[in-house]
């Protein structure tokens, strides 16, 4: 009963088909990226915003759209779980011969679903609409990590989840977390501490800039060394660093997650 | 000869040793022996033991917080013992739940349901999750949300009724065709209608050899469908027995109901009632009444109580209840 098979899918559909009916969900996941996007273009595409390499401040802070966008996973996975826990479903699907470890993935694979669509729009919406610059070879890549850094934000979500029982306390304490992060890691606005090291929207973001925004060339990327820093062009680490510190947080955060929401729903 | 609640209980498991995890048992379906449970230190459930006969109606009647929904959500794997064996089927509860969870359907105390899906979504999702064939799930669907009057509803599920929304949960539990069924209060917050409804169809699946363990603090309910009774008080197991074993070795007899114009007239009459011999048990209720035990049916009360008591308001003469039985035993009602 701890194995994992088709049944996360069917927990994802069902997942899916509730999300869908949300409206407050879609607004905060679907539209509300999409005005930021529009807020940022507005704010920073005027000629005099020229940053580097001729970029417009704009195209530099797209990637922290992307991230708060798929960083909005923390708040919905959040969200879903406490209410799991609050309205029982979750212990009635515990009393079907469905394993824990299904009932996670299938959350993961409908946040997915979702991500995907996220980034779509707004892949669409930035680049297509708003033009947005980036480097089309990069891209899959740069998708890749987007998606990485989502099942992170899951994890995060999980986690707060399991200390809070109401979907509003978790609703409300996830978006605080969700926000400080966005604006502690400098993906908002360039931020010149070292806390930023320590949030994996920070090395998102600037792996995501890397590679989408400037990268020309996947073999110089990684071993190059040169992630820009929230204030400045100095080197500190390679590509390769970034990607493997993404890594270390979703890994970070999954286990943790599931580990802490077991111990916590499991009398 | 008779034997009293006490030993009706004790009868339950008189023998530690004889309860085996692991040994089936073809007459009994559910053996539990000395289960308990603790949240962080209170007792909620404390040590109860119990067997439950294959296709019999098995009632756990308690006020709210007796323990009665603890014991349900343990014996359907979602909470852990602290102690104690059981046995459901061929299966051990504590290693082999997962063995378990097959055979068995949970019908919440709550409306567990997910909202914003419609009936037949929430019913296709449970059916899923038991692993059944995608052809048969629609064909039960359809017939168990006929049944219960809630088919071709489109809508999503939070716009249902109380009361459909707690005949889906129902449904939701039953799709599986479980060999045990768990009702956890089915009928709370229902009209008399869909409570009727609800009853029909327990007696339905009842006859169609389910065994189910319903618990309820409703002693209409137990009366109506039970085989076998327990009550439960204070995670304890105080009373067992069928619905006429229970009257039988209560102490009650039969019980009258006095109301008085004034309360002298009451102290009057209780002073009265005192001396009868058949008279057991005297308890003075708020509004001038009385309620009385007593044994020797009608002739008692024709030849010696209302021989004593005639300047009464209203009488009301009924056969001992559940709720009186409980309350012999507990020292409160039902509803406390």
């Amino acid at each position: 009963m701890n194995t994992i098979d088709i049944k996360a899918w069917y927990i994802a559909k069902k997942n899916v088909k509730e999300k869908l009916k949300n409206l407050g969900s879609m607004f905060w996941t679907i539209a509300f990226p999409i005005m930021m996007l529009i807020v940022y273009k507005l704010a920073f595409s005027e000629s005099g915003d020229y940053m580097i390499n001729g970029l417009t401040t704009f195209d530099v802070e797209f990637p922290g759209i992307v991230v708060y966008t798929i960083g909005m996973s923390t708040v919905t996975s959040a969200v879903m779980f406490s209410m799991s826990k609050k309205d029982g479903t979750l212990e009635r699907i515990d009393a079907m011969p469905v394993s824990r470890g299904n009932v996670f993935l299938g959350a993961v694979l409908s946040e997915t679903i979702f991500m995907n669509l996220q980034l779509i729009l707004v892949f669409a919406f930035g680049y297509g609409v708003l033009g947005a610059h980036f480097e089309l070879a990069m891209m899959p890549l740069g998708y890749l990590i987007a998606m990485i850094y989502g099942v992170a934000a899951i994890g995060l979500g999980l986690i707060i989840a399991s200390f809070l029982n109401s979907p509003e306390g978790a609703n409300g304490f996830a978006m605080l977390t969700h926000m400080s992060f966005m604006f502690v890691s400098g993906s908002f606005f360039p931020l010149d501490n070292v806390s930023v090291f320590f949030t994996p929207q920070y090395y998102v973001k600037q792996v995501y800039l890397q590679l989408t925004v400037v990268g020309d060339s996947f073999s110089d990327l990684m071993y190059s060394g040169t992630i820009i820093t929230p204030t400045s062009e100095a080197t500190f680490f390679p590509i390769w660093g970034g990607i493997l510190m993404i890594l270390a947080f979703t890994a970070i955060f999954i286990i943790l997650g599931v580990k802490i929401f077991q111990k916590k729903t499991i009398h | 000869m008779n034997k009293s609640i006490e030993e009706e209980t004790q009868v339950i498991y008189s023998d530690p040793n004889q309860f085996n995890e692991n040994k089936h048992s073809t007459e009994f379906i559910i053996e539990v022996q000395d289960l308990k449970k603790s949240f962080n230190g209170i007792k909620a459930v404390d040590g109860i033991s119990l067997r439950v006969r294959k296709g019999e109606l098995f009632s756990l009647l308690g006020p709210n917080g007796a323990g009665k929904s603890t014991t349900i959500r343990m014996l359907t794997t979602v909470l852990k013992p602290t102690n104690g064996k059981a046995r459901i089927k061929d299966y051990s509860l504590i290693k082999e739940k997962n063995k378990i969870k097959p055979l068995i359907g949970v019908c919440p105390q709550e409306n567990v349901i997910f909202e914003a899906l419609t009936a037949e979504d929430n019913v296709e999702f449970v059916g899923r999750m038991h692993g059944m064939d995608p052809a048969d799930i629609k064909k039960r669907t359809t017939t168990l949300l006929e049944k219960m009057n809630i088919a071709g509803r489109k809508k999503p599920a939070k716009s249902f009724s109380g009361g459909m929304k707690r005949r889906l949960n129902l449904i939701m539990s039953l799709i599986h065709q479980p060999q045990i069924l768990f009702l956890d209060e089915p009928s709370a917050g229902l009209d008399p209608q869909a409570r009727r409804l609800v009853w029909d169809f327990i007696k339905d699946l009842k006859n169609s050899g389910v065994t189910i363990i319903l618990t309820t603090h409703d002693m209409l309910e137990a009366d109506a469908l039970s085989d076998h009774i327990a009550i439960m008080d204070h995670g304890k197991i105080i009373a067992f027995g069928t619905l006429e074993e229970l009257k039988r070795s209560s102490h009650n007899g039969n019980i009258l109901e006095f109301s008085f114009s004034s309360r002298e007239e009451l102290i009057q009459a209780k002073n009265k009632l005192k001396q009868i011999d058949n008279v057991k048990k005297i308890t003075e209720m708020e509004n001038n009444k009385l309620i009385i035990s007593f044994t020797g049916g009608v002739k008692t009360l024709k030849r010696e109580i209302l021989r004593e008591v005639e300047f009464f308001k209203t009488l009301h003469f009924r056969e001992d209840s559940l709720e009186d039985i409980f309350l012999e035993l507990t020292g409160r009602g039902l509803r406390d």
